[in-house]
């Protein structure tokens, strides 16, 4: 069964657009849902929403014909018939220029994600994100914002040992009890990602070093200093000259991202190696 | 989390606690699988934390007049193309290699503790240039594995990130900030001619008052002269000063220097610490040496000027660091080969050479 779609009037021309799928859920709150006509309460990711369309506007400026800004599609889990519209006049009613909506059941968002050719699914929910990496999705955490004042900068950050490593490091790997399963979804986390920090990187140069309204950023978790340099020089061959960088070689990351506060996160998982690891819960 | 860190850890519930525990489990069982010759970095909590900007620990002058005046787009592409090129050594640079060898030496005496210094490259710097930075850092082989490069925003967020308990920087906005965040920090400057150093002795020298103290008996001198200052020093000999910026950083080296004592190595010990002080010993010294004491501090070496300039007797001692709160005293040290530190911190702010500045100092 194809699931619905709706498209609103702001429907851009996909083409070389970064097309960009977030989870309603991320959006809009949709727990308190009342009856009468008033828009859904804003989610905890609503202003990531606004950081993007700041990043279009300014796109725009530069060139008016620009073809490479976000096209966000929101996706929606199982949503029932009365939540459907409410989400789509709510985001008419905040001013989203939101192109397209997709409502579908659970089983089937990956193969709808895979069919829109999203370049990058968002969420808060590291089971969506991981479930999608697994089937060659590059996905990433959508991340709460401590607080939602309008953040300046759409921060977009890779937490990426694995760009820095070598196949053989990473097939390697096995000896920290890692599956071959997991080996693979490394490696294919790795691939399907290249193609975003691309695009990513591609956006990123048409603003100068100061006042861009992105902002990119790398960090390194467990490797040495060289991991780190390795990973800046592979993300700079795929195009993307990112703006920060951080080397924590075993210093805790949490502190760290705290002070960051990112939109996105791309995380490569390979820093839960603790036992519980998202990836080992996805069995197929 | 151990005593060498200040008291202003975040608060951490029992599980993110066991969290963090395994998180350091982890990683030290990933770097030990490298099977790399590399020290092993050591436990944040545990360590005595150094943070240098680029400029501290590499000679940036030429780039940074390219920064200055071609911009900052010209800058990026000028350190791209020098990539390969190892920077210059900075004034930092001879501290952080004392750094290294007291590392090694602790290592071995103590192969299982994490209580070493950690050296962390923290620079404004944009990650393009960070490139040439670490390759400057292979050259030398430097043990520097942990850095940010924050392409533009300050640092100091990062800083109490890092639990620094010591940051170096050319950038007197930043070392002010710190300050006030209660971080220890000090503006290096370049000394005028090379002094050769000890390369098995790290030596550090603090000046006393608005450094190891607080300003309080400063600003008697200078609001009401010496004569109300020996006075006031001598009735209040038995009262402790209160601590200043840097006291809490003589703290983490004697904790370090004391693991040397326990292994018997007191008189092989590869720290070495030093007060130097505008004060004579006879009449304002006993307090100084009370205070220390009752903080339950050691200092190697006090030697008491009684007014006469820092300078001689600085090239004598040769510190790997020298750090006081008055740009008088730097540029004494500065002119006779002494790596020294500005502690921006006091009263001694608002002077110059003992007068009164009549504007607030325009920093720049």
């Amino acid at each position: 069964m194809d699931p619905d779609v709706q498209e609103s009037a702001e429907t851009q021309q996909s083409g070389s657009a970064l097309v960009t799928a977030v989870s309603c859920h991320d959006i809009f709150d949709l727990s308190a849902c009342q009856t009468d006509s008033s828009p859904l309460a804003k989610g905890a990711a609503f202003s990531f929403i606004n950081a993007v369309q700041a990043v279009n506007q300014r796109l725009v400026k530069h060139n008016a014909n620009e073809m490479l800004r976000f096209e966000v599609i929101l996706l929606g889990k199982d949503c029932e018939e009365q939540i459907k519209s409410k989400i789509f006049d709510s985001a008419k009613h905040y001013g989203l220029k939101i192109g397209k909506f997709y409502f579908c059941s659970r089983g089937e968002f990956v193969r709808t994600l895979q069919a829109n050719n999203a370049k990058l699914f968002l969420s808060t929910d590291r089971d969506d994100v991981y479930g999608a990496l697994k089937a060659g999705v590059p996905a990433a955490l959508l991340c709460q914002q401590a607080d939602q004042q309008v953040q300046e900068q759409l921060k977009v950050l890779f937490s990426g040992d694995l760009i820095g490593l070598s196949e053989d490091v990473i097939d390697g790997l096995k000896d920290f009890g890692f599956s071959a399963v997991q080996i693979q979804n490394f490696k294919a986390a790795k691939g399907c990602i290249q193609e975003f920090a691309a695009l990513i990187g591609e956006m990123r140069k048409r603003f100068g070093c100061k006042d861009s309204p992105l902002q990119t950023i790398l960090i390194t978790v467990l490797g040495s200093r060289d991991v780190c340099a390795t990973a800046l020089k592979t993300l700079r061959g795929w195009g993307l000259d990112v703006d920060e960088a951080f080397c924590l070689a075993g210093a805790p990351r949490n502190p760290i991202l705290t002070t960051i506060q990112p939109h996105i996160l791309w995380d490569d998982g390979l820093h839960n190696m603790k036992g519980v690891l998202p990836l080992m819960d996805m069995s197929s | 989390m151990s005593d060498i860190k200040r008291g202003e850890a975040p608060a951490v519930r029992a599980g993110e606690e066991s969290g963090a525990e395994k998180d350091w489990a982890a990683a030290k069982a990933f770097y030990d699988s490298l099977k790399t010759k590399k020290p092993r970095p050591p436990k944040p909590s545990t360590a005595v934390t150094i943070a240098v900007s680029s400029r501290t620990l590499f000679d940036m002058v030429e780039e940074r007049r390219v920064w200055e005046q071609e911009g900052l787009e010209r800058y990026v592409s000028y350190q791209q193309e020098h990539e390969e090129e190892p920077l210059k050594p900075g004034a930092a640079f001879p501290f952080v290699k004392a750094l290294m060898t007291v590392n090694s030496r602790l290592r071995t005496l103590y192969p299982d503790s994490e209580e070493l210094f950690d050296i962390v490259l923290m620079t404004n710097n944009h990650a393009q240039v960070g490139v040439r930075l670490i390759n400057s850092i292979n050259h030398y082989d430097l043990l520097i594995e942990r850095f940010c490069m924050t392409g533009g925003k300050s640092p100091i967020d990062y800083l109490k990130a890092y639990l620094t308990n010591l940051y170096l920087s050319k950038d007197s906005d930043k070392v002010q900030e710190a300050i006030e965040a209660g971080i220890a920090a000090a503006i290096m400057f370049t000394p005028d001619m090379e002094t050769v150093l000890s390369e098995t002795q790290l030596r550090v020298a603090f000046d006393g008052d608005a450094v190891l103290f607080s300003d309080e008996s400063e600003i008697i001198v200078k609001q009401h002269g010496l004569d109300t200052f020996f006075a006031h020093e001598r009735q209040n000999e038995n009262k402790p000063l209160a601590q200043g910026p840097l006291k809490c950083f003589l703290e983490a080296l004697g904790k370090l220097q004391k693991k040397f004592y326990a292994k018997n190595e007191r008189l092989n010990c590869p720290i070495r610490t030093y007060l130097v002080t505008a004060r004579s010993a006879a009449s304002s010294g006993a307090r100084v040496l009370k205070t220390l004491r009752s903080w339950g501090l050691e200092i190697d070496e006090a030697l008491f000027l009684a007014g006469a300039p820092k300078g001689p007797l600085l090239q004598k001692i040769r510190p790997h660091i020298f750090f006081d709160d008055q740009m008088f005293h730097i540029q004494g040290a500065k002119e006779l080969g002494t790596i020294a530190a500005h502690v921006p911190y006091g009263i001694g702010q608002k002077y110059d050479k003992g007068k009164l500045i009549e504007q607030p100092a325009k920093r720049s």
